[in-house]
């Protein structure tokens, strides 16, 4: 319940109304050896500045999109559609879930 | 008795910073001086730097709820975790400070059979590696806490719960504190209001830091910055497979003692506990995005309010007197990152997720031994950075990531 | 004893009201505040102290200092001095042993001792370690305020409401109004919040909302204001934030100063203004500014006499101090010069109420020619109006704090809430916490009810002063919301959680069914014999409500590509009216979910997910389809459709007398999904067989599923037709070493180690995860999930651990005893070596170890003859 994201579909929304999809990571085109792919799978920018990444709408429209927010300031600066094209970046490759595991 | 009523200053005060230091340490929390003091006090290493950015404990280690708990699910987790409760045991009697360790059990709730196996797992685990943990079934945890509503026309019912009885909370800041005394009298600098700004390194070895107090010469480094530790590894070079998320906190005002035992239930994301001060003490799970703003939510407020009266009925009334946030750093496994990465002298201890602070003491004994002898110890093996390159994980998570 | 009415007063003489203090009736009106009422009654001691007990009387009769807190009608931590009276309230004090006038732990005032110097429980009872629960039970008992019923339960209804509004005005004093009324007149939409009961007058006239009262929480990112209005919380989104706090009245630190007879002037003014009552009969006034000397005049109307004015402003005394006798005041000396009086007004100016702008983003910064902390470099859409934005008097600092004269030697308080004094401070400056934030933490200086309001100027000076530099340099401590104490219940609202029931659900319900939880949904365990219901499903045939199966029909010309990308099945040579299954994994070659898949046309598949699997499943699907951007449409039907599994050799022979179509094995063979009419209700047939037995999943629209269950139950009655639930499925899957995503897969579960290597189409050109799964077929298995049998009778626990060496070494998923194979039977996690046929397993149980054999193939029917028959 705190920042608001503009979904290119439904306009300003809370937060909570989306899932959020990690930053936007680079799927290998060929096929990575073991280190290239851990590389992928788990290493991340983690940008204290603007991050490309990916979010949901869960409770709105059902439909991914693109945002660049600042993580300092969780200012939303850009959503769009993601542009249809094989070429574009592939997500990142885990959805972040809560784990079964205590927090503490 | 006669201390009490003595002054003696905890700690020099902030002096001028060398040109040169054996080891530094960026991080002034509870990490980076149990690092510290174990340097000084196991092996007689007291060329030591701990430049803190902010003041001693500002970050994770002032802000986390404070439990210690070592029943985990992995065997690595278990026995590691495990050693540190036992340090943790030990502490106040070593540091000559109390550091309120309020040993009076543990329950995590399970609401499903599901939930109730993952407990099963962690007990039997637990029990195999030496450390007190069992399953009780509803009634066991009615006799631990009567004060839980055990009624079944809930939305998530108690089916039972997973009791660790020496898990407890503690004074976080004194644990701080008291790391801090023993490691300055021991000769170890403390450098508050020093943030690190370059890491040198030449040959893909450590050579020194750049401060915004100055340059210094060292050999080894070692991060432990918890939420800003991709930061502070990018200084050095070196990437690491952690996202930095806020984690919230808050007390009610202070009532007479109502619960002993810690209550957490991860179904609910919520945790609670009784603070020797008498506030009721609650806490949640990480927020999902990653952000480096440590703003609280309300949304946090609400949903944990929630989920508290579900369990406690009886604390309607009770009132929130402050919330708070703390950055985390969440490695893919829930399992921390620690020791040496692919820069000769660089050392890290990160990926803690919620974790960290439970692992103060374990972490300063197995570091301050890696940096004093060169060599990783046991312990620590299973958690270096490089098992994400060679596919060979220690998961706490029971579930799939993606379908819990 | 009341004044004679008074032009401004507040309360309803014209009636009566009786509430209850400790058991006795005292008496009120309308009007008055259950504070206000009290000391009507004669009560001056209102609570007693956190640490040393010392008794304590209104202060700030505003609602921010701790003083006035007790318990009302069992709720604790009430701040009375607010809280509008209501007939039959019960009220009592709190933190007391015995009464609040006779304390017995007010003992801990006078002795002292090692339980007062600040951090002294740090330094003390560390040793012997066994006593420490002793001294910690102790200290518990002693800490806290109010008490928690231990047998109460949720008793009001709380809502939440969210608002739009253009202009939201936080503050119904004049400042506040102003700005309301200027954009309401500009043609704002205007709602105005405040705490007490005032604006409603204030504002008559006025085209705004006012509503009070009411306290804004907090300002949140994104501008959200909650507001606590009582039994609703309101959730404002504003365009625009109007702040007009006002400004906070700050205490004067000398010794004496909690002394019960000490007030702020704002509590002497609402005392003889609004509820007629003369606060003390001789009063001294010390103050800064003509707003804390004005009460002068007020006392005066009230009949209290004068002892003495202080202006600081015109006199700098070096010394004051105030002494008392029980706790209540009884002398103040000035420089030396010693007062009788029963009355004390300090001011030591007033602190602009800056907290929600802090939160908001504003900064703050020490303004030393006001000697005040001021907001400045506020965000975009919020203000700040009036006192809060630092329109306040200039040359309103006084001296930090007063050194005790002659004798005097009473405590001295920087911090009320915490019982911290100048003497505990000072120690924890010279004990090397020289940072404001480390002493808030070591002196709890702020961190009590009154979250600072009280506190921070004069602890910010009184640091300043002994660290010899200025407040500008000491900062202050970061305000932490909310900015009031706020409920949970308030917080909570009408709790209620998301919890899902198949259209079927009452049918369960009268046919005795014992319900429980799987994700979100609510679902049959059993009937009440769930050996029963096995055994039915082996001899004749049972039924089992599946409708919580997640369901996503994928639709478009490349909806065969899309599957055959993104399963490690193969999907593209797939026949219309065929259907295979597979799991789903990620890129890390990790399980995420499984299930089955129909093609029902060239260009439509029905996915089916596990029952927790649905929406992350199709989530899934989304994104990788929002990635390739293919010709793809993802629908989730799992609300809107039900689903019955119709199981066992007689399934057949019921279905058949229930639908036109040709059910016969060559025709409607294993695997094969048909369209048809089932019981006259449209259906998709899919025979497919996760209990072992001949079945068919009966998909139809969730409004028939009711109709269409209780038709099969009435038909199938003679062939010995039985609902089953979740208990009988389990057991029955477990015979066919059938696997469950998420209890026999964990996070780090891959099909290969999973053992279903046929699943993975290695010579595919890609699928999401083929790298890793490569990657682990290079490298070798390192475990496997594995069937096994007990060589005894004893059913091993879920979570059971395989024992090697004495250490944990793979677990047991699912265990059951199975009435059909007479033994137990189960699945296992094991090291690769142990993933033998017949190798020996030692498996944990209430401590012993127990024997149990692998065992690789399905324990009943391993060829699957059933299934197809």
């Amino acid at each position: 319940m705190s920042f608001l994201i503009p979904c290119p579909n439904c306009g300003s929304r809370d937060v909570n109304e989306f899932a959020y999809g990690g930053e936007i990571a680079v799927r290998p085109e060929a096929r990575p050896n073991v280190r290239e792919l851990g590389s992928y799978l788990y290493f991340r920018r983690n940008v204290a500045g603007v991050q490309r990444e990916w979010w949901f709408h869960r409770l709105g429209c059902e439909a991914w999109f693109q945002a660049e927010r600042d993580t300092r300031t969780n200012e939303v600066l850009l959503t769009e559609r993601p542009r249809a094209s094989r070429d574009e970046a592939p997500p990142g490759p885990e959805a972040p879930a809560l784990p079964d595991t205590p927090a503490v | 008795m006669k201390d009490v009523f003595r002054q003696r200053r905890m700690w020099r005060p902030r002096g001028e910073l060398k040109r040169r230091y054996d080891v530094v340490i960026v991080g002034g929390g509870s990490h980076g001086l149990a690092t510290a003091y174990y340097l000084a006090k196991n092996h007689g290493i007291t060329d030591v730097a701990v430049l803190e950015r902010s003041y001693i404990g500002s970050g994770a280690a002032g802000r986390n709820t404070t439990i210690i708990r070592s029943n985990y699910r992995t065997p690595e987790g278990v026995a590691f975790y495990g050693r540190s409760v036992e340090l943790y045991e030990r502490l106040a009697a070593e540091l000559d400070f109390n550091l309120l360790f309020s040993q009076h059990g543990h329950l995590t709730l399970a609401h499903s059979d599901r939930a109730l196996i993952t407990m099963t797992e962690r007990a039997e685990v637990n029990q195999l590696l030496g450390v007190d943990s069992r399953v009780v079934d509803r009634d066991g945890v009615a006799g631990l806490c009567p004060e839980l509503n055990l009624s079944r026309e809930v939305t998530w019912p108690i089916e039972g719960a997973l009791y660790h009885r020496r898990g407890g909370i503690i004074r976080h800041d004194a644990v701080v504190w008291g790391l801090a005394r023993g490691a300055d009298r021991r000769g170890v600098e403390i450098h508050p209001g020093t943030e690190v700004t370059g890491i040198e390194s030449s040959n893909g070895r450590v050579t020194g830091v750049r401060t915004t107090r100055g340059d210094i010469a060292c050999d080894t480094v070692v991060s432990a910055t918890a939420g800003w530790s991709t930061l502070v590894a990018d200084l050095a070079g070196v990437p690491l497979p952690i996202t930095t998320h806020i984690l919230q906190a808050f007390v009610t005002e202070p009532l007479k003692p109502f619960l002993d035992v810690i209550i957490v239930s991860s179904q609910m994301h919520v945790y609670i506990s009784q603070t020797d001060r008498g506030e009721i003490l609650i806490g949640a799970e990480i927020e999902p995005y990653t952000t480096y703003l440590g703003t609280g939510t309300f949304g946090f407020l609400e949903d944990s309010a929630r989920h508290t009266l579900e369990l406690f009925p009886q604390l309607e009334h009770a009132a929130v007197l402050r919330q708070w946030t703390g950055l985390c750093d969440l490695s893919p496994d829930y399992s921390p990152i620690l020791g040496v990465t692919e820069v000769g002298g660089f050392l890290v201890s990160c990926g803690w997720g919620t974790y960290g602070f439970k692992a103060a003491p374990i972490v300063g004994t197995t570091l301050a031994e890696l940096v004093a002898t060169g060599r990783t110890p046991e312990l620590i093996a299973p958690f270096t950075l490089e098992r994400f390159s060679t596919d060979s994980l220690v998961s706490e998570l029971a579930a799939a990531a993606v379908s819990h | 004893m009341r004044l004679p009415p008074r032009p401004q007063e507040r309360i309803d003489r014209s009636r009566e009201l009786t509430f209850f203090f400790e058991g006795e009736p005292r008496h009120g009106f309308p009007g008055d505040t259950v504070g206000s009422a009290l000391f009507a009654s004669g009560r001056r001691v209102f609570s007693r102290s956190f640490k040393y007990h010392r008794p304590r009387g209104l202060l700030c009769c505003s609602g921010q200092c701790p003083n006035c807190l007790m318990q009302v009608d069992g709720v604790p931590n009430v701040r009375v001095c607010t809280m509008p009276l209501r007939e039959g309230a019960r009220v009592r004090g709190q933190n007391v042993l015995g009464s609040l006038d006779r304390d017995v732990m007010s003992v801990v005032d006078k002795i002292g001792g090692p339980f007062t110097p600040v951090g002294f429980y740090y330094r003390t009872m560390i040793r012997p370690r066994r006593a420490w629960p002793l001294y910690e039970r102790f200290l518990r008992n002693v800490a806290g305020l109010g008490k928690i019923d231990r047998g109460a339960g949720r008793t009001r209804r709380f809502d939440t409401e969210h608002r739009r509004v253009e202009v939201l005005v936080i503050g119904g004093g004049r400042a506040g109004i102003e700005a309301a009324r200027a954009a309401a007149a500009r043609g704002e939409q205007v709602v105005l919040v405040d705490e007490g009961l005032g604006p409603g007058e204030r504002a008559a006239g006025g085209s705004f909302e006012v509503i009070a009262p009411a306290r804004a929480l907090g300002i949140y990112e994104g501008g959200l204001v909650p507001v606590d209005a009582g039994q609703v919380l309101i959730r404002f989104r504003a365009r625009r934030i109007v702040v007009a706090t006002g400004a906070i009245e700050q205490p004067l630190v000398f010794p004496g100063n909690d002394l019960v007879g000490v007030m702020l002037p704002g509590a002497v003014r609402r005392l003889t203004d609004e509820w007629s009552l003369r606060p003390g009969s001789r009063a001294v006034v010390i103050g800064a500014d003509e707003r804390a000397l004005s009460v002068v005049a007020e006392l005066r109307s009230a009949g209290t006499e004068i002892a003495r004015v202080v202006d600081l402003r015109a006199e700098s005394p070096r010394r004051i101090a105030a002494e008392g006798k029980k706790g209540r005041l009884a002398s103040v000396l000035v420089d030396g010069e010693g007062l009788d009086c029963d009355l004390l007004v300090m001011s030591g100016g007033r602190q602009p109420a800056y907290s929600l702008l802090a939160q908001a983003g504003a900064r703050i910064e020490y303004d030393a020619g006001r000697g005040v902390f001021v907001p400045i470099e506020l965000p975009a859409s919020v203000e700040a109006v009036g006192a809060v934005a630092g329109e306040l008097p200039s040359g309103a600092t006084p001296a930090a704090t007063y050194e005790g004269g002659g004798k005097a030697r009473g405590k001295c308080f920087v911090c009320v809430c915490e019982d911290v004094t100048t003497k505990d401070v000072r120690r924890a400056i010279a004990e090397g916490f020289d940072s404001i934030e480390l002493a808030k933490r070591y002196t709890t200086v702020t961190m009590g009810p009154c979250q600072g309001r009280l506190c921070q100027l004069p602890s910010v000076r009184l640091y300043a002063r002994e660290n010899g530099t200025d407040e500008a340099a000491i900062g202050r401590t970061t305000a932490r919301p909310p900015w009031a104490p706020v409920s949970l219940g308030l917080l909570a609202g009408r709790g209620h959680e998301p919890a899902r029931r198949t259209s079927i659900h009452e049918r369960h319900v009268q046919l005795g069914a014992r319900m429980m939880w799987t994700g979100a949904w609510r679902r049959v365990h059993s009937y009440g014999d769930p050996a029963g219901e096995v055994r039915a499903v082996h001899e004749a045939v049972g039924a089992i409500d599946v409708s919580t199966l997640g369901k996503i029909l994928v639709s478009g010309p490349d909806a065969a590509a899309f599957l055959e990308r993104l399963y490690p099945n193969r999907f593209g040579d797939l026949r219309p009216g065929r259907i295979r299954y597979s799991v789903l994994g990620t890129d890390a070659g990790r399980i995420m979910d499984d299930g089955t898949i129909a093609r029902l046309d060239d260009d439509r598949f029905y996915v089916t997910t596990t029952s927790t699997g649905a929406d992350v499943v199709s989530e899934w699907l989304e994104w990788w389809n929002a990635v390739w951007g293919m010709g793809v449409e993802v629908v989730n039907l799992t609300g809107a459709l039900a689903a019955v599994n119709v199981a066992g050799p007689r399934a057949r022979e019921l279905l058949g007398r229930l639908t036109d179509l040709d059910v016969s094995n060559e025709s409607f063979s294993y695997l094969d999904a048909k369209q048809a009419h089932v019981a006259g209700v449209p259906c998709l047939l899919l025979r497919i067989g996760f209990v072992g037995e001949l079945g068919y999943e009966l998909h139809c629209s969730s409004p028939y599923g009711e109709y269409l269950w209780s038709t099969l139950l009435e038909r199938g009655a003679d062939l010995g037709l039985r609902p089953f639930g979740l208990e009988a499925q389990r057991v029955l899957r477990l015979e066919k070493q059938h696997i469950l995503v998420g209890q026999d897969t964990d996070s780090e579960s891959n099909a290969l180690e999973a053992g279903m290597p046929w699943v993975v189409k290695f010579d595919k050109d890609e699928f999401v995860g083929k790298w890793a799964l490569e990657h682990v077929r290079e490298r070798g298995l390192r475990e496997r999930l594995v069937g096994f049998e007990m060589t005894g009778w004893t059913v091993p626990p879920e979570g059971g651990q395989i024992v090697v060496d004495g250490r944990p070494a793979g677990r047991v998923t699912s265990a059951r005893w199975s009435g059909e194979l007479r033994r137990a039977i189960g699945l296992a996690w094991v090291p690769a070596a142990l993933a033998e046929e017949d190798a020996e397993l030692a498996i944990r149980v209430d401590g012993r170890l127990e024997q149990a054999r692998v065992r690789l193939r399905p324990f009943l029917d391993p060829d699957g003859e059933r299934l197809r028959s």
